[in-house]
């Protein structure tokens, strides 16, 4: 099933082509992999989808219909959860309450709703089941600033659960973390799949990409180079030379 | 004696807070300087003078002074800042700086430039225990700013709200990224902040039984200097900071009978912290 359909999307930054006519699909319970060099306007494309740019041309849409110049709450409302490169966590704020900003967001629509209490049991309860599911239980009353990188990585996984998200961009999540820190990652991204959401990987180790998604996506200075699964982006030669330059041509 | 004095340095330092938190809270989730905010304190101030001169009810004139103040902060959010928020942050503040000055040519040219009489009966009577006294607007004072600052704190620590404006005072996109609609929030916060200031116009003209165009002109500056003394953006720090000038002034005038002009007390306060902690009272770095 089709959930997310980005279609020629392009955006300019004062003359520079960040994307250039961009499209692919998402689909429930798979993972999308989008890779390519630095600069290759992943983020960019990350920012779009959320709301926080608007694109020069092109058009998204999501379960059909489109988001293009809604507001970035609106779309999280939706079901789009997304997670940072550089983590931000509300840092004052201890893990429970962060998680708990982003559930309550999902359960207020009005005005005088939102005056109401916070820290109701179901929202609560919640709350902690997916700080289970994240492994962050045992961090709950810890102030979000003084989390080691790996859980704070997870926190950013666990807010954009807290949205009961249909799809989840998930950018660098295991950027910076040791090897079994990311392993564990992975297994939590997994699971996120396997019960049926749609995810948008960013990512640069490899590794990583190769075992987790289904099918992939190149761009390489704002272009998709290529698109399919592992296998073919790993033989693909313009993959190949976009991450490692041209050979030179010996005569 | 010392009980008198502390009493007095209290109420002072409660009204500082008032008006002072709102020009916090505009000041943690955009990052500019409110200095109109002292032009909806008497805006408050006017409201509540008018209603209290048409229905003689104190209580309701406070409540017109509230709604009116906030009614005019959400103007002044949505038509003056809203607009220039992308531009540099000199713009905002520029602004700002011109419509406080237009505010008090306003109120001259509507209520005229001589100090009128805000000469209410609040019904609560003076409050004497031995030697220790506190008259009715000392109680007034007391008793609103203590049931406002209590429902600031329970507003912002366990409703709903009050947990997404704390979270885009942290960090605006994560928080609109979370489902956070932003802009609602900053709307609130011009609102909640404008109740506060609108209250503090009414107690002050009850207070000194006067209300003229320029009362803001001090408290613009003097909240100023407590926001920064308190720790930028940092709400338990403006509350703090308010009191501590509050007090200071009531001693250094009364108890030591210093020749110092009072106003200066609370710049020599800001001057004294900043050299030792440079964030302020309760800042962050």
């Amino acid at each position: 099933m089709t959930l997310l359909q980005v279609i020629s999307l392009s955006k300019d930054f004062a003359g520079l082509h960040a994307l250039e006519s961009v499209s692919f699909s998402a689909e429930r319970g798979k993972i999308l992999g989008i890779i390519g060099p630095n600069g290759a306007g992943k983020t960019t494309l990350f920012n779009i989808i959320s709301g926080i740019y608007l694109p020069t041309a092109g058009e998204i849409l999501f379960q059909g219909k489109k988001i293009l110049r809604m507001k970035a709450h609106r779309i999280s409302h939706l079901g789009i959860g997304r997670t940072f490169q550089i983590v931000r966590p509300l840092n004052n704020l201890d893990v429970e309450t962060n998680v708990l900003v982003a559930y309550g967001h999902r359960i207020y629509p009005s005005l005088w709703k939102s005056v109401r209490a916070c820290r109701q049991r179901e929202a609560l309860q919640e709350v902690r089941g997916i700080m289970e599911r994240t492994g962050l239980k045992a961090y709950s009353g810890t102030l979000a600033g003084n989390l080691p990188l790996g859980f704070k990585k997870r926190l950013e996984i666990a807010r954009a659960l807290a949205l009961q998200p249909k799809l989840l961009l998930l950018d660098e999540p295991s950027g910076g973390l040791r090897y079994e820190e990311s392993f564990q990652l992975m297994e939590l991204i997994r699971m996120l799949r396997d019960q049926g959401i749609g995810i948008l990987l960013i990512e640069h180790n490899m590794q990583v990409v190769m075992d987790l998604c289904e099918r992939i996506v190149v761009l390489d200075h704002g272009i998709k180079i290529a698109e399919g699964v592992p296998e073919e982006i790993r033989s693909n030669p313009q993959v190949i030379e976009a991450y490692l330059g041209r050979e030179t041509q010996h005569a | 004696m010392i009980w008198q004095q502390l009493a007095n340095g209290i109420s002072v330092g409660s009204v500082y807070a008032l008006i002072s938190l709102g020009l916090t809270m505009v000041y943690g989730i955009l990052r500019i300087l409110h200095v109109a905010h002292a032009g909806i304190y008497t805006l408050g101030a006017y409201v509540g003078l008018l209603s209290f001169r048409l229905v003689d009810n104190f209580w309701l004139s406070l409540f017109a002074g509230m709604v009116g103040a906030a009614v005019a902060g959400y103007l002044v959010e949505r038509f003056l800042y809203t607009p220039i928020l992308h531009l540099s942050r000199i713009a905002p503040l520029i602004a700002s700086i011109g419509l406080f000055t237009a505010m008090e040519e306003a109120f001259r040219i509507v209520a005229g430039p001589h100090t009128l009489v805000y000469n209410a009966r609040v019904g609560l009577g003076d409050l004497a225990i031995g030697s220790f006294r506190l008259t009715e607007t000392q109680v007034l004072i007391l008793l609103v700013s203590f049931l406002i600052l209590l429902f600031l704190w329970l507003f912002l620590t366990r409703s709903r709200m009050g947990l997404a404006m704390r979270a885009c005072a942290l960090d605006l996109e994560t928080a609109s990224s979370f489902g956070v609609n932003v802009s609602a929030i900053i709307a609130m916060n011009f609102i909640i902040g404008s109740l506060m200031a609108g209250a503090a116009g009414v107690l002050i003209g009850v207070y000194d039984n006067q209300v003229w165009p320029t009362m803001g002109s001090i408290p613009a500056y003097k909240a100023l200097a407590i926001v920064v003394l308190g720790g930028l953006g940092s709400i338990p720090g403006t509350v703090l900071a308010s009191i501590i000038v509050g007090l200071s002034e009531t001693f250094f005038i009364g108890v030591l009978s210093i020749p110092f002009p009072r106003d200066a007390v609370a710049f020599i306060a800001m001057i004294l912290v900043l050299m030792f902690r440079p964030y302020g009272l309760l800042g962050k770095a």
